[in-house]
């Protein structure tokens, strides 16, 4: 066996040219990995920020404090105060109160607004300022020859303008307006008339037209988004969990369990679209559901949702040993007393995790949406649950969608600061995801 | 094995227990067990020995009918606990589980509190009354599993931070908690080291005045030394079944003969 002849002392320090190459290879495996990793980053790095620096705007906004005396005989010539009768008095009537009030607040204030027409100081408020005075007014008559202070939206080029997204050069060549009026918007900032305030209004207020970029918000998307989760985690967890359990514990193996477990695999992997015409032609064509409502949605995501969670619930009801299942049967426990009293509290965290990361996924879901008519435009809030299932809403991936199709450069800040809001809501839920994984996961 | 004092023992002649007629198990194609007929004596511990494959564990497994769990296994032949068949369609495997408990080879108590470990046979047979009942279950049932002086302090504690020979003494004393008459044991200490080993052997010793005990076991010193009949088995046959003392110094078969001695298995 021994070849002593050939046998001659070589140094383990002196690596010889295999290793060498083995070595060089890992080495070099290591510096694809990395550059992998840095990739990845960079891309990732390049996407939040570019989100952030144009999103981060939506969270603030302009607002001008102006005292308004609501006087009698412009917004209720009958002087009777019957909101009937004082609704005859539109919009455009209380837009012009409002600026001539703001007019005279500037005069008060000493501000030169000469080299401004008055149509252009009233084009510094938001539109959506007279419709919110109004609706104020008329559900409260008394308000009538009173004067309080008011807070308005600025316009949507104001609210730019102090936002680098309007500068002196564009305004010069805008119609909607003009370097004179972005130097009153600045001395009306000096003096306190004009300020800058966290917008909670855009996590509240409901998607406004295309004219009036400032008052977009986000909360019918975020009540509809909730709903239609809540359709799915109440519908996708019972039934996900009952198909598995059932595939996993109960049913024989056979072709026939082989064929549902393919099919349910396949289903994972149908693009979205798919579900949303599915949606279509059964809920809405054939079960006559209500366009645009949370429970269609809910419906289409959990058919979605559905799959992902049988998928991760048989994985972690197969991580569960058989020897848990095996100590239940032999103490005389029945089958389904060893899968409700020990093989299911294991599986728990599994379960709970898949279920939301596949809710994660639905959240973020827009091409079915379209299809079931979500992308209607929705200014009127959802009722409370349970008939609110069935009012018109949106999701937030969708009026991310709708607001990215707007010509108003001012839409653009509004989608992205959705898609942050879209993504603050993932984080958390794959944070919970998480925590519980870590927190309740349990090794043997 | 010249510890072997098995001779001077003395084996009292008890009733039947448990008695196998013509049992043979078929695994899909494979024909696991082949015509197994076995006379299990009451207070009386059984060994069941052979080399790997054989047959041993799955004749076990047949005794309280956890092969029902196993897809595709088939058994033919009469099993009789008491004179009543095991397998006719009248049986519920869960009350048949409850008068034949088992061991396994690898301690599986279940990732609960040592208390809930024992307690929860009991529980779902509705054998207390209340709290104080049940309590007492649990104790008498570590006392004889010899793991209540280690736990009496922690009995909330959770069981898988026992020690190897502790979970397997807590899968024991889970066993005896539902007050079964059978208890199958199959390699019970094959994960165990030697102390563990003994203590667990200790106990099974004791155990044989209120029970029928079946144990599978690779060791043949194991064997000789707390059962009191051995049956060997060889490919899927019950080659030779008697008096342990007789089995291991005067063996009928040379296939018996060849495996206590080493040259096969």
């Amino acid at each position: 066996m021994t070849n002593d002849a050939k046998a001659t002392f070589t140094s383990i320090k002196n690596p010889d040219a295999r290793t060498k190459k083995r070595n060089a290879a890992e080495k070099r495996f290591r510096a694809y990995g990395l550059l992998a990793v840095a990739v990845s980053v960079v891309a990732l790095l390049f996407l939040l920020s570019s989100i952030w620096t144009k999103g981060s705007g939506a969270f603030y906004q302009t607002y001008l404090t102006v005292p308004v005396t609501m006087s009698a005989e412009k917004l209720d010539p009958k002087g009777n105060r019957d909101p009937d009768e004082m609704k005859k008095v539109t919009t455009i009537g209380y837009s012009k109160l409002i600026a001539q009030n703001l007019i005279d607040q500037l005069a008060v204030n000493g501000l030169d607004t000469s080299n401004v027409s008055d149509k252009n100081i009233a084009k510094l408020l938001s539109s959506e300022s007279a419709a919110t005075l109004r609706n104020q007014v008329l559900a409260d008559p008394k308000l009538v020859g009173q004067t309080q202070i008011f807070t308005f939206l600025a316009s949507g080029r104001i609210d730019g303008y102090f936002k680098g997204r309007v500068t002196m050069e564009s305004a010069a060549l805008d119609n909607n307006t003009s370097p004179a009026q972005l130097v009153i918007a600045d001395e009306m900032k000096n003096i306190g008339i004009l300020s800058i305030k966290f917008n909670w209004k855009f996590l509240s207020a409901p998607d406004a037209s295309e004219l009036r970029p400032e008052a977009a918000g986000l909360g019918v998307a975020i009540l509809g988004s909730a709903y239609m989760m809540l359709v799915v985690l109440g519908l996708a967890l019972p039934l996900g969990v009952a198909a598995s359990i059932y595939l996993e514990e109960f049913a024989t193996k056979n072709r026939w369990t082989d064929v549902i477990e393919v099919n349910v695999s396949n289903l994972a992997a149908v693009p979205s679209i798919v579900f949303g015409i599915l949606g279509l032609a059964i809920f809405i064509n054939i079960g006559g559901l209500p366009q645009s409502a949370s429970i269609v949605g809910g419906l289409v995501l959990t058919l979605m949702t559905l799959p992902t969670v049988i998928i991760s619930t048989r994985a972690s009801l197969q991580a569960v040993p058989p020897s848990i299942r095996d100590g239940a049967l032999a103490v005389g426990a029945s089958k389904m007393q060893s899968v409700f009293h020990h093989v299911l509290p294991l599986a728990m965290p599994g379960i709970m995790t898949g279920t939301i990361i596949g809710v994660a996924r639905a959240l973020g879901e827009t091409a079915p949406l379209l299809l079931i008519g979500m992308v209607a435009f929705v200014r009127d809030f959802p009722a409370s649950p349970p008939s609110g299932f069935f009012d018109p809403a949106t999701a937030l991936p969708v009026q991310v969608y709708q607001w990215t199709q707007r010509a108003d450069p001012a839409f653009t800040e509004r989608a992205s600061g959705a898609i942050i809001v879209l993504l603050g809501f993932l984080l958390v839920l794959n944070s919970v995801a998480i925590f519980l994984r870590s927190r309740f996961e349990r090794r043997w | 094995m010249n510890n072997m004092i098995f001779l001077e023992r003395n084996v009292q002649v008890e009733k039947n227990k448990i008695a196998a007629q013509g049992v043979q198990v078929f695994y899909g194609e494979n024909h696991a067990l082949k015509d197994v007929n076995v006379d299990i004596l009451d207070k009386t511990v059984t060994a069941f020995i052979g080399p790997s494959g054989c047959g041993k564990s799955t004749f076990l497994r047949c005794l309280n009918r956890m092969n029902d769990t196993i897809a595709g296994c088939r058994i033919v032949g009469d099993i009789r606990l008491d004179g009543e068949d095991i397998y006719e369609a009248a049986v519920d495997p869960v009350q048949l589980r409850a008068k034949v408990g088992m061991v396994f080879q690898k301690p599986n108590p279940f990732p609960k509190s040592i208390y809930d470990n024992v307690a929860y046979g009991p529980k779902i047979h509705g054998l207390s009354r209340s709290k104080a009942e049940l309590d007492e279950i649990v104790e008498t049932s570590l006392r004889r599993a010899a793991l209540w002086n280690e736990v009496k302090d922690r009995l909330h504690a959770g069981a898988i931070g026992l020690s190897g020979g502790q979970q397997q003494r807590l899968c024991i004393a889970r066993a005896i908690a539902t007050g079964p008459e059978v208890l199958l044991m199959d390699e019970p200490c094959s994960a165990l080291d030697p102390i563990a080993t003994a203590q667990v052997e200790q106990l099974i010793d004791e155990l044989r005045s209120r029970y029928s005990v079946v144990i599978v076991t690779h060791s043949m010193q194991q064997a000789a030394r707390v059962s009191q009949r051995t049956a060997f088995f060889h490919m899927g046959n019950l080659v030779e079944y008697g008096e342990t003392g007789h089995i291991f110094t005067n063996p009928s078969d040379p296939r018996t003969e060849s495996y206590i001695t080493g040259r096969i298995g």
